[in-house]
This record gives C-alpha cells, structure tokens and sequence, in this order.
C-alpha cells in the first residue's frame, strides 16, 4: 500500500531535472496555444475556398408588406443582377435582418474565423474596428480621382492616410420630426418652430401630456444614442476629441449637452423610455409623440404606412451662442481584404457607388430618392436627385437645403470610447447622476484608452 | 461424498459460466455488453464532447489571447484575467447578477411551487389552467421582450393604463434604473413559472395520497400537512428545481434584456452575460469575454457546490 508521500509509484525525475509528467504537461501547453489559433479560426479562410462573392446586408433579397423596403430590396437585387450579367465574377446577396446584422452573432462571428463576407455593409461607428483588423480593402486604386473629389466630405470618416475603404450610398442627417396635428391643438403655428433649446423645452412642455411624450429623445443605451446625442455635445462647441485626438470630452459643449438631456427627462418633458417600444410611425400616428428627434430615414417610412399624416420637420435648435450642426449617418459599401477576391470586391463597390460613369451616379439618385428618402453623398447624384424632383416634397427639400448644409459626419470611435461616452449619457439623462462626475469618470476612460490606442486616426 | 458433491456443484454451475467465459469466433460476451454500452452512450458522449466539452476547453483557451476578432491571436496569459479584475464595469454587472439571482431564484421557486399546488388539484379544465400557465415557456424570449416592452410602455402600456384608471401614476418601468432590473426578473418569473410548476406537479404527483388521508383522519389541517408531508418529501424537486433555476438565472436570460432593455437605463440590467456577450460579439473583445465566461462558470460551479452541500445533492435522508 502507497503511504502518503511515498514516491514509489512516481517516475523518477530525468537527469535535467523535469520529470516526464511536467515535460509531457509542457509539451502539451505549448501544443495547444500553437493549435488554439487554428482550432478557433476553423483553421481557414473564405480566399481559399473561391467561388461566387457573398455580398451580406440588411435589405435584400426580402420580401415585405412594407412597399419601400421592397422597393429597397429590389434596387439590390438590379444592381446585383446587372453586375452579375455583365462581369465574369458572380455575386450572391446575401439578407441578414437588420437586428441581427447590427447586435447580432453571425457578422462578428464569420469575420473572427477568417468566414467574413466579401462585400459588407459598415456604419461609421465599426469603421475604426474593420479597418484596424485588417479587412478593409484599399478601394482607392479602383477610383477615379474626380470621383474622389465628387464624394467630398462624405469620405473623411472612410478614409485613412488619404485613401478611400468605404463608400457611403447614402448621408442620414438627424431633424426634428413633429406632429402638425397636436401642434396645432396646442395653440402653435409654424412660426412657434422653436430655434433656441429653451424653446424646444417649452413647446415640448405644451406637447406632453399623460399619453403623449412632449420631446423624444433616444434613450435605448447604444451606439444609435450616441450618434444622436453628438450634435448636441458639438452644437456648444464640445467634442469628444480635439483635433490632435487629445481627450476634449470635460468641455462646457459637454455639460451643456448633457445637462439639456437630463433636465428634459427630469422635468417630464422627455420620456424615460422611446414611445412605442420606438415605432416612431406608430407614435406619431397614435398621438403620443410630440417633437421626436429622427433620421430622414423616417421620410420613406411616413410616406410607405402614413402617406396622410401631417408631420414637419425643422432643423435641431442651438443652445445661446451655440452653432448648428447636425450629425450625418448612413452605411456604407467595402470590401473584405481577406475575402475570395479583394480586387474584384473593391471594382464592385466602386462599379456599384463610385464610378464617374452614368450608371453608377444614377444608381445612387434612384437608391436615395426613390427606393429610399436620404441626401446623396456624391455632389454629382445630389444634383441630379434634386434635378429629378426627389427634393422637390417639403420634408426633403428642407433636408436638403437646411438640414444638411450644417451636418457633420458620425464620429467612427472604437468600442470603448463609445462605451464610456453611451455611460455618461445614461448615467446622467437616466439614472440622475451628476453631469460633472461622469463627464471625469469618461474622460479617464477615454484619456486612458488613447494612450494604449494602436491604429489608425480616431479621428 | 464431498468430492461428489463438489463434482455436482462444478456441473450444475458450469453452464452458467460457460457463456461468460466462452470466446467465439469475435469478442467475449462481457467485451460484447461493454461495445453496446459504448454504442449507447457514444451519441451523447459525442454530443456532450463536441458541443460542450471541446467548446469550453476552447474558450478557456480564447481566453488567454489578445484577440482582435479579425483572425488575429496573440499569447497574453493572464492579461484577460487582470483586465477583468480591474473592470469597474464587470464588477458592476457581476453585482446585478448576484440581486437578479438572489431575488429571481426565491421568487420563481415559490410561485412555482405555489403554481404546482393549484394545478394539483381535481378541478374541471385543469389541463387548460396547466396548459395556459405553461405556454409563456414556450414562446420564444424575443417575443416575449416585444410583448412586454409594449405592455411596459410609459404612455399607452396595458399596465399604466391600468393604473391610470385606478387613479394612480404610471410608472416608466424600463425607464427607471430602480424598477427597470424589477420589471425583468417579473417578465422572467411569468417565463419560467409554468415549466418549474410541471416539474413540481410531477413532484407532488409522486407523493402517496394514502400520507394525506392519513394525516386527515389524526386532524392535520392543509399547512400541517404541507409541512409536514408536502415539504419533506418534496425536496429532492426542490432540490433540482433551485439548481436548475438557479444555473438559468446566472447564464441565461440575455435574449430578454436584449430585446427589453439592452442593458440599460445606466447600465440597471447589465447582467454579467449581457456584457460578456456586449464585449465579444458588440466589440469583437474575443478574448476578454472567454475570460469572464470562464470566470462565470466558476462561480457558477461554487454556487452550485454549496447548494449541492447545503442539500446533500437532493440525499436529504441519507444517514438519518
């Protein structure tokens, strides 16, 4: 019988001093952080497999009761089709959902074992995680440079050291969107349309009532919220970053944007929760919203299920001695560096938004003035959406030519700086805390993260 | 007479031992019997090894990397692990989770348990009662998110205007960092309910009528024959439906926030799987997410190890 401690059933110890169970032990670690990579990536890429390129997004192939996201689904399946019938290289779309293409598993997850799409949809808020990750290809090269030049300041947040990894199809800029009926039952006219954030409070005041939410702010945590809080912060003259890519979040633009959220819903005149479960046509259309600041996507929507209802819109009031800005949204094509064939992915995406040619300007005026309700982010197709009329209605016109001239491209912060500024936004419109607290509390976040960034530009 | 008769034991115990010991043209019969068990047991061995095991060694693994959710790896060691211990965020969702699963679990055992006794009894439409009361297990917890997000609203919600019409105030209940984390463990107790009840049902069911009548006839009114039948012998149930509901409270119910709150407001229902998930899929933070869900699975396994001692592993009998 082995007594506690006796070492006869134990191999003896080798001559170096390591005995066979801790070589064997070593040996085996070492094996499985070599295989770990391989065994976790699946052990291969979507380059070597070849094949048609999957183009994954959230429009189409679909079929909808909604008559403009159809009409969405089909201006992808033309412009699919038409490359496809013309270009040795096919392409498949491929339709995600939208919840699942922007919070799912199945994106992330496909880019993380080397499975990732050869043509994907990118928002300016993932820009800076893709490009650091090495999936975004060069498409510079494919472009022509009056193509370039045509783009303009739609492209800075797309570019890195002047060259060009997405291409928008569309600028988003935000408004305030408002139901003429209870303006008008409240006793206000157009010339009430409030210019100054005191005003926008007091008519927000008049609006509310027990069922009805006076002034919608976002109030779901996320990189949407953040995207809408920012012209606040930047109407002040505050800013996330300054131009060096310093930390300038404890800024009196800040305090100012902050506080304007949190005393709205404190007050009782913004909601807590978005109306709805945030169905803004539905909110507007059940008389529970007032002043809802939305995208012009919402355009496409009013006109798809509520053709009759009267909405305004007007551009985002400023704070006392503030500017105007407002922040631009909206997706944009690239192409996967480490797909099955980066170079034909690139001359699609350029092929498809940013040739000189005809068809590609056009293809742009048809997604953003038919298919869709958004600004073009080309000059060119800008000109002639409006040539066509797709500007002439009252709402889009004023997006047009107010709205949008004082817009300014959403910020393409990575994760953590998103997470803390989203956490100063909750912390202080939601849960009360002190605006001065957690604008420190952020800027340590952010100041601490910057040091430690590796990557291209934050800004 | 003796060597006769142990000659007579040989022969009357030697066809019996002569299938064990005889080899066929293939394997021995004991060889044969441990094959078919192996073949049973291979598609869930296999299942289990595929599916968790080999999943779970992975992540472990992913967790000592820094990974950049573009394919690339790189050896940090324990680096995953200090992060996390300095994460003032994780900290804050493991504190959620701890109020979540010590209000969750309690409040599903006994509605569960209360729910289990209703059903019990010999009423006309029971099966309805049961079947009503089970169906929100089935519905799938995205649907449930958008029902109640609906139900919650702070303007036209079914419950304020419910209260309304009562005289009282509504409340923005997925608005208010004080009711938001209620409102969720409320929506999960109406989940589950119905799918621990049928397991206490057939834990009631299991318990001798003949106990009941006897306790009847010695004056036992309804609680003292729940304390002193029901409750005994229901433990082992108890026991099964505390570990059950228990381990569900701690990895599960991320569809729900997902969809009900998405963690907020100020980051009031940011359970410790809700930001895991947040950092490896929102972020692509691969790596630090493995090393919170590993550190997860241990609490989860140190939990589960007091209940096992403080309950005997269901023996509540054993020794006594």
């Amino acid at each position: 019988m082995l007594q506690h401690g006796n070492e006869a059933g134990h191999p003896a110890p080798s001559p170096a001093g390591t005995s066979r169970r801790r070589f064997l032990t070593a040996m085996a670690g070492t094996g499985a952080a070599v295989a770990a990579p391989a065994l976790l990536t699946g052990c291969g890429t979507a380059r070597a497999k070849g094949g048609n390129l999957q183009f994954w997004n959230f429009y189409g192939p679909q079929r909808s009761p909604d008559p403009a996201i159809n009409a969405q689904s089909k201006w992808f399946t033309d412009m699919v089709g038409k490359w496809n019938a013309t270009h040795k290289q096919q392409i498949d779309l491929v339709y995600l959902p939208q919840p699942t293409y922007l919070n799912g598993f199945k994106l992330p997850s496909a880019f993380a074992t080397g499975e990732g799409p050869d043509i994907f949809m990118l928002s300016p808020g993932d820009f800076l995680r893709y490009y650091n990750g090495g999936v975004l290809e060069d498409l510079t090269p494919h472009m022509e440079k009056a193509a370039v030049e045509d783009f303009g300041s739609a492209l800075d947040s797309r570019k890195v050291d002047g060259k060009v990894y997405a291409l928008p199809m569309e600028v988003e800029p935000l408004a305030m969107f408002y139901s003429q009926g209870l303006w008008e039952k409240a006793g206000l006219s157009e010339a009430d349309i409030p210019t100054t954030w005191d005003q926008m409070l007091d008519i927000g005041d008049k609006l509310g009532s027990r069922t009805t939410a006076g002034l919608v702010f976002e109030t779901n945590p996320g990189y949407y919220q953040n995207f809408t809080w920012y012209p606040w912060m930047w109407q002040g003259g505050g800013d996330v970053l300054d131009e060096r890519g310093g930390v300038a979040f404890d800024s009196k633009g800040t305090r100012q944007a902050l506080t304007l959220w949190q005393d709205a819903v404190r007050h009782g005149i913004a909601p807590r929760t978005v109306p709805a479960a945030g169905d803004v046509i539905g909110g507007f259309k059940g008389g529970n919203v007032g002043m809802w600041q939305q995208g012009i996507w919402n355009v496409a929507s009013f006109k798809a299920f509520a053709p009759d209802y009267p909405y305004g819109v007007f551009k985002l009031p400023t704070p006392p001695g503030g500017d105007y800005v407002t922040a631009l949204g909206g997706w944009s094509f690239c192409a996967n560096a480490q797909g099955r064939n980066p170079e034909v992915a690139a001359e699609f995406c350029v092929w498809a938004l940013g040739s000189m040619k005809d068809d590609s300007i056009d293809r742009m005026v048809d997604w953003c003035v038919r298919a869709k309700t958004d600004v073009a982010p080309r000059a060119s197709a800008l000109e002639r959406g409006a040539a066509k009329g797709g500007y002439d209605a009252e709402v889009m016109r004023r997006f047009k030519d107010e709205i949008f001239p004082g817009g300014r491209a959403e910020p393409r912060y990575p994760p953590v700086v998103y997470k803390a500024i989203s956490d100063a936004i909750q912390g202080t419109m939601l849960a009360g805390r002190g605006v001065e607290s957690e604008i420190e509390r952020a800027t340590r976040s952010i100041d601490a993260y910057t040091k430690s960034y590796k990557g291209a530009s934050l800004i | 007479m003796s060597s006769v008769a142990a000659k007579e034991r040989r022969a009357a115990a030697a066809p019996a031992q002569a299938p064990a010991s005889t080899r066929g043209p293939g394997l021995s019969r004991r060889h044969r019997e441990w094959l078919a068990a192996a073949l049973f047991l291979a598609p869930d061995v296999l299942g289990l090894l595929v599916f968790v095991a080999v999943p779970m060694v992975l992540s472990v693994a992913l967790s000592f990397f820094q990974v950049s959710g573009f394919g690339s790896y790189e050896w940090i060691g324990l680096g995953n692990y200090e992060r996390m211990m300095n994460d003032p965020l994780f900290w804050d969702s493991m504190k959620i989770t701890g109020l979540y699963v010590v209000i969750l679990v309690p409040v599903l055992f006994c509605v569960s348990l209360g729910l289990g006794l209703l059903v019990k009894q010999k009423l006309p439409g029971m099966g309805v009662y049961r079947t009503a009361l089970f169906l929100p297990y089935v519905i799938s917890l995205v649907v449930v998110g958008v029902l109640w997000k609906f139900l919650l609203d702070e303007q036209t919600g079914a419950v304020n205007r419910a209260m309304r019409a009562a005289g009282l105030d509504g409340e923005s209940w997925l608005g208010s960092p004080s009711l938001a984390l209620g409102c969720v463990i409320a929506v999960m107790v109406w989940v589950m309910m119905g799918y621990y009840m049928i397991i206490f049902l057939s834990g009631l069911q299991e318990i001798p009528q003949e106990y009941y009548e006897a306790a009847k006839l010695d004056g036992a009114g309804p609680w003292r024959q729940f304390r002193s039948i029901t409750w005994p012998l229901l433990r082992p149930t108890s026991f099964f439906v505390l570990m059950m509901s228990t381990v569900a409270a701690i990895t599960g119910g991320l569809d729900l926030i997902f969809v009900l709150t998405n963690g907020g407001p100020a980051n009031g229902t940011s359970l410790a799987i809700f930001y895991i998930y947040q950092q490896a899929f929102g972020f692509g933070e691969y790596g630090y997410a493995s090393a919170m869900g590993s550190f997860l699975v241990l609490i989860m396994v140190a939990v589960s190890a007091v209940i096992f001692k403080f309950t005997r592993g269901g023996r509540f009998d054993d020794g006594q």
